[in-house]
Parts: structure tokens; C-alpha cells; sequence
């Protein structure tokens, strides 16, 4: 039994960024992770014998500046690469629509849709960067305990505020009229040309039970876009995979010093007197600590590792009323070949494509959720990462990964069996197919994680990859309960750091440099 | 062109919230002058006799959230305001029923009778809801401030800006943030569990709105409902004897009796401005009327891109008002009975009859209902909020026969290929059918139908796309920013030109409170 100033549950980015943030202040931290690879859902592994695969993300979509400049993370080799376009959504004619950093080059595609559009794109990407700008010292911040703001909370609220003067008021407006509205309203304000507006609105229901009809699914599409200076569809792809993200921060965190335990589960925290001291592991090792900080969601944290006696009703009660209802599966096939899509070349193949043809196709595919279906055209976006990683398959064949919605958790009168997986993953084949023709002929294999699995392999409640659906009634001083958004929870020293708190999910890491610094002052 | 007589004030639309600043500003001795173009006055608050001896509130149908200073104020019950109680809620499905009266041990009984667990949680419900909607009133009652004017670098203005909430408890804190963000559906699965009760609380989350009960932002139409109060208590629906028309006239007669004109059949063809500002309007047929200023008491659309000309508001402005959501979503079926309906889950006349009745079996019901409207269509087996008038005043209709108003969601505005005769008559057809369900002798008892597209209640009523609450009740659509940012507080681009009407702050619903305010704001600057 070894004594360390903090243990962090779990392996995931956030875990790993908490961890050697902790190292500065010289703590001695002790990090456990249940799996025998770190990571979480950054994570890359083999889904077929010689087939490898990034798990569930093939992209970043944006890393807190801030954690890249602390923990130094260029000169440790992270390095982003730079495909042509950030993402291509395919048309069914063949005029698909190519979104690039440059927004000059966007509209040359948008053109071939329609020519108002494309003159209004550079005003719309300044508009969102204008209103990501004001989001982005809002997440960097602890939110504040509304219900009994004192002056010292209203301090910190004006000094977030201050850079945002910058902007201009209209900024600040601009965003409380636009964060509650659902996409297509933002979108009649701007475009008319249908793929476009459909492709945008993929990005507004991003792993939500939502369609885009749903109001808030624009804070989902700005929190898509945060520090990505107006690049719509911005999209971060590490050198050598995703993997090599959680490596490099690995490898920091070793450096540092802190002590990283693999395939060690967390079976409880022990707690007295409402103050935590340590945890038992399921081999039955026992490590202390003055602090725990848990990247786990708040109801495996509290339900599963504190347990129901050690907190109050009504803090149960708003944990039971998190809304997970993870609905993004991810399909995995291996292919004989290099798969050929219409209307593209091969050199165009290193980027993320999306099936998105209307908006009303989206919420279609959300209808059949609603009602507990999976998506029988569901909403799909890929990408061959075998093109600029060969190493993931065997030369000369390749890997498409795709990411599905609506896979939904909660099913009725059915549950995932086999045939129900099956089904889903000739969906998707059948969705893919009217742009690569000849694709149910390419796969040797295909494996399908759906919300289910991502609860079991991942510890996600409901498989809900941001631990907690991103609407506005858990963002902010809302996420995850309204009890615990200071990343403080009714325990003393358990603190939380996962994507379940303030900003939400992502490969970013905000949420562990904004627990660090709360708990450090 | 003839010149007429000079008023003080001028406003256009007789409509309730028209009429109420009508009568604030006369009260306080201007001289003011209410155009309406209808022959009859208030707007969708009004009573027609419809079929002879038939008499509809043709579009508004109850009355609850009348404000009770008004009430005071205007001393409305001296000019005829008069309202009978609308006890229950009704809801049939199945082969069963769910009735709740204003009694709370009968209410009791009868959820318990469904949902052990709901009954005791309906107890805290209620009063959970008037606390809640008691704390938010303070901010309803205030003019909306210009978020561009607060100096938000001043921590003493953050502080007051939340100090509103200070007296909610921490809980009740939370559940307003989440009414605020909330479907209604999410909001109530975390109360209850019988499923046609639900529906039901949810379906007032859904009136006059595009959204169905699983969207975000239906909690707060479902709050919105709430804060109703007719002389003080909460949550008390009513009906107005003689039909809401009857509280128009209340309020109208209240105006005049402070000296103001009313003219009916005057419809207002342009706002006329001078230098920049407003100096009284023309009317269709060529009369103009000078005044000092001009209140329109129309939706936002009207008000600012029919009245005056765009070239006359600052163009981020009319940006903003074209860009104002007023999908309308609901339509109104009226009929005339030989008798009463017959209800198979609760045969024959009884008390459930003299209240409301819900056809809102279950949330997949409403949702279904919205899928429709969604794509284009108006819903197949639609959502129902229905009351027999007839039932509590027998003066509504000939003696032994009845009226019956049934108001009817979802009915898209734009609907697939546009409205015409005959889908208004497969919309009536669809309503019909779907009461025959519940009520299978519905079809042997009319004797004459009125069916409301949110078309006709555009073109009747000046209602644009038909949305009954003027503009919809979404969170980017309330307080500092309805109709739009900086002119939240009934004034507008052009000087001297005022609006009080429903899309303005507080927003829709029979409440006078957009006129109250707006008559009130004005005359705290006349001086």
C-alpha cells in the first residue's frame, strides 16, 4: 500500500492532461486505468485480425490552447497533418461540396450549389468565429454558482466578460439570440442550397438524441467549433493517428513522474464521513490519497464507486436525471481495396466524407430514435485512415470507419442482438453504397460498436461518448448536475475532471486543465 | 383625402392588447383613437355568431392569464367582464379516463386510481410550478432592458442581473433553469410516470408552437401556461361569458369610457411618418388620421414591414424582424350540436363536460401529431384542446344545441402545395374523425362546422402565418429580445411609433399585459 497526494480514475485525455498538470505543482499522482491501453475513446486498437482502427474518433476537433502551450506539447512531436479538405460532403450527383480551412476554397464547391450561398460563406465563418470567440473564455472558466452569486462570483464573471468586450456587445447578443436556436432557423438566415445546409446541421446534432429541428443544436454545433477561428467543419488529424495524442501526453505524464496503472479497475472509493480517502481496486490493492479526481461520469463515480449510501437523495435524484442517451455507434470494415467513390480521385481520399442530403433526411433518421429504432437511413460519416496510415491494414487493403447516428442506447421491444447489429450495419452499407458503388464487394469484415458496447468496453453511461448530452440544459453551471459544476462534488476532495463537467466532450482537454486550476487554488 | 380631427395617439388593431393601451392612455387623459379593420373588435379575442344562433369565440377560447391589475385597473367587471371557472381537464384514452378537477382530493383520487406515485407528486407539482412562475413574474411585469445599454464590466449591474433569482430556493433555481432549456417531455419524466397524464401537462407545452413535446424549449410554453391567473390565483382557467369577444368589449368599453374613439371597419393601409417620425396613419379607403404618435398593436411583421416602409428602420433591424420566427402551427375547428357529445370512456352529460377536454393520449401521440407538421402536412390524428361553451353559458347557442370549440395541432402554415378549399376540408374531416374515436356520436350531432387553417387565421385575423401567440415563444425570441434587440421596450426605429402587441415582451396569450406596459412605458416618457 503506497500513499499519493492525488489518484486520477481513468486513462482518457482528460485523466492524462490532469495528471501531469498535478506533476507541476509537485504532487505525486497515482493515474488507474480499468483497460490495458490508455487513451479512453482516443484510443486505436485491432477490430479484425491485421485490421487496426481508431476506436470511435478518427479527429480531433479542437485542443485547448492552453494545454497545448503548459504541457509543451509540439516540442513532444505532436503534429497535426494537412489533407486537402477538412471534409467532403458527398452529393449524390457528384457535385460534393469540399470544406476547406480556406474559406475561399469552400466556395468554389458551394458555387457549383448555388451562387448566393457561396458569396455570403466568408461572412458566415466570420460570424462564427465572432460567436466562438465569446464561447471560448467561457470555457476556460470554473462556472459560476449562480443561485447565491456574490460579488466574488460576479468578479470573476466580469473579468470572463472583459475580453469579450473586445468583440463588441452585438457579439454577446449574438450569441444568446443564436446558441438556443435549432440549425435550420440559423441556417434560413443564411443558405438556401440543401446539402449545405444539411452538412452544417451534421455538425449541430453531433452525438445527440436530437434531430436538427431540435432547438440548441446550434450550442452543439458552436461547441464543434470552438478555437477554430471560423474553419467550419474544423478538423485537428494527428500525425500517426489519433493514438499518438494520448501517447505523446502519456510519455509527458511518465516523464513527469506520474505513476500510470494499467488494467487496474477501480471498484470503489472509500469514503468517511463524507470525505474520500482512497480506492479499492476489484484485484483488492488499496492505494490512499488526500485527493481523488474521477474522469469517470458522475453516475459511475457516484452509483458505482462511492455508492448509494454515501450521498444524499436529492443528489441522487439529479444524478439519475443526467441525460445520457448515447445514439452514435461506430461501424468498422475492412477492405480487400482502396474503395472508389463517385466523383472523387484518389488523391482526394484523405478526408472525412459525410451522407447528409437534406436537413429533413437527418430528422428522419432522428424520427426512428425517437421512437427507439435504429436509423434505417441513418446519418453517416467516414473516413479511409488506412490512406495515410497503411500500417492499420494489410498492404495494399484498407479500413473505412464510419460514425453512425441514430444508433440509440435505449431500444423498444428489441435489445442489440446479433441480428439487430447486422441489421444496423447493412444500414449503413446500404446508406454508403450510392456513393461507392461497388462497396458490399470490398468488405472482408465489419464490426459494429454500438451505444451498448461503448457502456461496457468504454464505461460510458448509456454510450454517450460526452459523458452527458450537450444542450443547453447541461451547459455550464448545469453540467453535469448543478450541485457538482465546480468540478467540487458533495464528497470532499472527489472532484471530477471527465468530459461529464464544464465544457463538455471532446478530445480537448479543457475540462482537466479547468479542474486542475480549481482545485490548485 | 379628407383631414380629420388630431389625437394625441393612434393605435392600430382593436385586438385586447390594443384596446388595453387604448384604454391606459386615455385613462391618463390623452386622446387617442383605436383603428380595427374587422367590422367587430378584438382581434383573436373575439365572439361571432358564426351559424344563427350559434355563437363561437372563433379563435381564443379561454381566458387565464389576464393580468389582475388590469383587471383592477381598467375595472373591467363593471364593463362586463365575467369569467366562469373551467374546473377539469378531461382526457380520454383507450377505454379509460383521466379527470382532474380544481378539487385536490378528487384530483388525488383520480391519479391514484392510474399512478400511486403520481398522485403524491402531483401534490408538490402544483405549488413547485406557482413558486416558480411567482419568481419569474417580477421579470414578465419589467420592460425588457437593452442588453446593449447594461454595462456589463460593472460587477454591481452582474450582480443585480441574478439578483432576481436570489429569492428561488437552490432547487427551485434549478428547475427554472431547466423549465428555461427543457422539453417538456424531460421536464416531467422526472415528476411522473402515467403516460396520458404527461401527454397532458405537456400538451400545454406545445400550444401555439412548432415543436413537439420531446423538443427543447417546450418546457417553457409549458410555463408559459402556467403563470395564468385570473384575479390573483394561479392556474385558474376560465371562459368569459358571452365568449372572449365579450372581454374585448370589456376592456373596449372601459377605453371609452375614459374618451377614447373606436372605429371598427377602419383598416390602416401605412403609418405616415414626417422628418423621421410618426404623425398618424391613412387608411385604406383614403382617410388619414393625424396623431402624436402611433402604437401598433399587430405582429412585428406587420408592424414594421407593412405599416412603414423598410427603407425607413435601419436595415440590421428589418434583418432582425425578417428573421423573427412566427410559424404558425395550429388551427381552430368550431362546431354546432344537435346535442352533446357522447364519450365512450365516460358515457353521457357529466361534469367532465364543463371543462377542458384533452385529446392527448400519450407523448408518441403528440410527437406523431408534430412528425406531420415537420414535413409538410397537418397532422392526421391531431392533438386537442376542446370546451363546450354552450355547456357553462347557455346563451352561446340556441336552447338544447351546443357549441364546441376545438383547438387543433398541428396545422403547418406552410403546408405542402399551400392550403385550398379542399384540404381545409380534409383538415375538418381529420379532427372529425379523430373525435368520432373518442366520442363516436360526434358525427350524428353537427349540425355546422368552421374550420381555421393557420391561413384563415392569417387573413381573418391579421395574424401572419397564422401563429397565434404573434411571434413564437422561444427563448431567443423573449424578454430583451422580442421582437429584437435594443427595441424590446415598445419603441421602435422611427420616432413616435410604439408597438403593444403580442410580440412584443411578455408575449402572447390573453393576458393585456404587452398593452398594460406598453401604455404605461409610453406615458412614463409623454412628459
Amino acid at each position: 500500500m503506497k500513499d499519493y497526494d492525488v489518484i486520477i480514475i481513468g486513462g482518457g485525455i482528460n485523466s492524462l492532461v490532469s495528471a501531469s498538470l498535478l506533476t507541476n505543482q509537485k504532487k505525486s499522482v497515482l493515474l488507474l486505468e480499468s483497460k490495458n491501453i490508455l487513451g479512453g475513446t482516443a484510443a486505436a486498437d485491432e477490430f479484425s485480425p491485421g485490421f487496426k482502427c481508431n476506436m470511435v474518433y478518427d479527429y480531433l476537433r479542437w485542443i485547448d490552447p492552453r494545454v497545448i502551450k503548459e504541457l509543451n506539447l509540439l516540442n513532444y512531436g505532436l503534429e497535426f497533418r494537412e489533407p486537402n479538405s477538412l471534409r467532403v460532403s458527398l452529393d449524390e450527383t457528384g457535385k460534393h461540396i469540399f470544406f476547406n480551412s480556406d474559406p475561399n476554397k469552400t466556395l468554389e464547391s458551394i458555387a457549383s450549389h448555388s451562387k448566393d450561398d457561396a458569396n455570403k460563406w466568408v461572412d458566415f465563418t466570420k460570424f462564427i468565429s465572432k460567436l466562438t470567440q465569446f464561447l471560448e473564455p467561457l470555457y476556460a472558466i470554473t462556472p459560476p454558482k449562480i443561485s447565491s452569486m456574490g460579488f466574488k462570483d460576479a468578479f470573476t464573471m466580469r473579468k470572463m466578460l472583459n475580453p469579450v468586450m473586445n468583440f463588441g456587445r452585438k457579439g454577446i447578443i449574438d450569441v444568446v439570440r443564436t446558441a438556443p436556436m435549432m440549425m435550420p432557423e440559423l441556417l434560413d438566415e443564411w443558405f438556401d442550397s440543401e446539402l449545405l445546409r444539411a452538412s452544417l446541421s451534421s455538425s449541430g446534432i453531433t452525438n445527440l438524441t436530437q434531430g436538427p429541428y431540435s432547438s440548441g443544436t446550434v450550442l452543439n454545433f458552436l461547441h464543434n467549433h470552438i478555437h477554430s477561428s471560423g474553419k467550419i467543419h474544423n478538423a485537428k488529424f494527428v500525425k500517426g493517428g489519433t493514438e499518438n495524442f494520448v501517447k505523446i501526453l502519456a510519455k509527458i505524464a511518465q516523464e513527469k513522474g506520474v505513476d500510470i496503472k494499467m488494467s487496474s479497475m477501480v471498484k470503489s472509493i472509500k469514503c468517511n464521513n463524507g470525505v474520500c480517502k482512497g480506492v479499492i481496486l476489484s484485484n483488492g490493492e488499496e492505494y490512499n490519497s488526500n485527493i481523488i479526481i474521477s474522469s469517470l461520469d458522475p453516475t459511475n463515480t457516484f452509483f458505482n464507486l462511492v455508492g448509494n449510501n454515501y450521498i444524499s437523495p436529492k443528489f441522487q435524484t439529479q444524478l439519475k436525471n443526467i441525460k445520457y442517451r448515447g445514439s452514435t455507434a461506430r461501424v468498422h470494415f475492412s477492405l480487400k481495396k482502396c474503395p472508389k467513390i463517385n466523383g472523387l480521385k484518389e488523391d482526394q481520399l484523405d478526408s472525412i466524407f459525410s451522407i447528409n442530403p437534406s436537413v429533413e433526411y437527418l430528422e428522419r433518421a432522428f424520427d426512428d430514435a425517437k421512437y427507439g429504432r435504429i436509423s434505417s437511413n441513418p446519418y453517416v460519416e467516414f473516413c479511409i485512415p488506412t490512406i495515410s496510415i497503411p500500417d492499420y491494414a494489410p498492404y495494399g487493403k484498407h479500413v473505412l470507419s464510419a460514425t453512425v447516428q441514430y444508433v440509440p442506447y435505449h431500444l423498444r421491444n428489441n435489445n442489440w442482438n446479433n441480428d439487430l447489429k447486422n441489421k444496423m450495419i447493412n444500414n449503413v452499407i446500404g446508406v454508403i453504397e450510392k456513393y461507392i458503388p461497388d462497396f458490399s464487394e470490398l468488405i472482408e469484415n465489419s464490426k459494429i460498436i454500438t451505444p451498448l458496447d461503448l457502456e461496457i468496453s468504454q464505461g460510458l453511461t448509456e454510450g454517450n461518448l460526452n459523458q452527458g448530452e450537450m444542450t443547453l440544459d447541461q451547459f455550464f453551471f448545469m453540467r453535469p448536475t448543478i450541485s457538482t459544476s465546480q468540478y467540487k462534488t458533495p464528497i470532499k476532495n472527489l472532484y471530477l475532471c471527465g468530459s461529464s463537467t464544464h465544457p463538455g466532450g471532446g478530445l480537448h482537454g479543457t475540462n482537466g486543465i479547468n479542474s486542475i486550476q480549481n482545485i490548485i487554488n | 383625402m379628407s383631414k380629420l380631427s388630431k389625437y394625441d395617439a393612434i393605435i392600430v388593431g382593436g385586438g385586447h392588447n390594443g384596446l388595453t393601451a387604448a384604454a391606459y392612455l386615455a385613462k391618463a387623459g390623452k386622446k387617442v383613437l383605436v383603428l380595427e379593420r374587422r367590422y367587430v373588435l378584438g382581434g383573436a379575442a373575439v365572439t361571432e355568431e358564426v351559424f344563427p344562433g350559434f355563437k363561437f369565440s372563433v379563435c381564443s377560447y379561454v381566458v387565464s392569464l389576464l393580468k389582475s391589475n388590469v383587471i383592477r385597473e381598467l375595472m373591467l367587471p363593471k364593463f362586463g367582464l365575467e369569467i366562469l371557472p373551467l374546473e377539469s381537464t378531461f382526457t380520454p384514452f383507450d377505454k379509460d379516463y383521466l379527470f382532474r378537477t380544481s378539487d385536490p382530493d378528487q384530483t388525488y383520487k383520480e391519479i391514484y386510481r392510474h399512478s400511486r406515485k403520481d398522485a403524491e407528486t402531483y401534490k408538490r407539482f402544483g405549488p413547485l410550478m406557482g413558486q416558480i412562475g411567482m419568481a419569474v413574474r417580477p421579470i414578465l411585469e419589467t420592460v425588457a432592458p437593452n442588453p446593449l445599454g447594461i454595462n456589463f464590466s460593472d460587477i454591481v449591474s452582474l450582480k443585480k442581473l441574478f439578483s432576481h433569482f436570489n429569492g428561488l430556493s437552490d432547487e427551485n433555481f434549478e428547475y427554472l433553469c431547466k423549465l428555461m432549456t427543457m422539453s417538456s417531455s424531460d421536464f416531467l419524466d422526472e415528476w411522473f410516470e402515467f403516460e396520458p397524464l404527461k401527454a397532458t401537462m405537456a400538451a400545454s407545452g406545445i400550444i401555439g408552437t412548432f415543436m413537439g413535446p420531446r423538443s427543447p424549449g417546450s418546457a417553457y410554453v409549458m410555463l408559459h401556461h402556467y403563470m395564468g391567473d385570473i384575479d390573483g390565483s394561479f392556474r385558474a382557467w376560465g371562459f368569459q361569458r358571452g365568449g372572449t369577444g365579450e372581454l374585448s368589449m370589456a376592456i373596449a368599453r372601459s377605453a371609452e369610457y375614459f374618451g377614447a374613439d373606436i372605429l371598427t371597419s377602419a383598416s390602416v393601409d401605412k403609418v405616415l411618418t414626417k422628418y423621421g417620425k410618426a404623425c398618424g396613419v391613412v387608411l385604406e379607403n383614403g382617410d388619414e388620421y393625424e396623431s402624436n404618435i402611433v402604437i401598433s398593436a399587430l405582429d412585428p411583421k406587420l408592424t414594421f414591414l407593412k405599416l412603414v416602409d423598410e427603407n425607413d428602420l435601419p436595415s440590421d433591424f428589418v434583418r432582425d424582424i425578417k428573421n423573427f420566427r412566427i410559424r404558425g402551427s395550429s388551427g381552430k375547428v368550431n362546431l354546432a350540436l344537435d346535442g352533446l357529445p357522447n364519450f365512450t370512456a365516460l358515457p353521457g352529460d357529466g361534469p367532465h363536460l364543463r371543462g377542458a377536454i384533452s385529446i392527448s393520449p400519450s407523448y408518441d401521440y403528440l410527437e406523431k401529431g408534430y412528425d406531420d407538421a415537420k414535413y409538410g402536412n397537418f397532422s392526421k390524428e391531431p392533438y386537442m384542446d376542446i370546451i363546450l361553451p354552450s355547456v357553462l353559458d347557455p346563451d352561446m347557442a340556441p336552447p338544447g344545441k351546443h357549441v364546441m370549440s376545438c383547438f387543433v395541432q398541428y396545422a403547418p402554415y406552410n403546408i405542402n402545395g399551400g392550403w385550398d378549399d379542399m384540404k381545409r376540408e380534409a383538415f375538418g374531416d381529420a379532427v372529425i374523425n379523430t373525435l368520432a374515436k373518442y366520442a363516436p356520436n360526434i358525427k350524428d350531432i353537427i349540425l355546422h362546422r368552421q374550420v381555421l387553417t393557420p391561413q384563415d387565421l392569417e387573413t381573418t385575423f391579421g395574424l401572419s402565418e397564422g401563429n397565434i401567440f404573434h411571434g413564437e415563444l422561444t427563448l431567443q425570441q423573449l424578454f430583451s429580445l422580442r421582437p429584437a434587440v435594443k427595441w424590446a421596450d415598445y419603441t421602435t426605429p422611427i420616432r413616435n411609433y410604439y408597438q403593444c402587441g403580442s410580440g412584443t415582451h411578455p408575449g402572447g396569450g390573453v393576458t393585456g399585459s404587452p398593452g398594460e406596459m406598453a401604455a404605461k412605458q409610453i406615458l412614463k416618457k409623454w412628459k
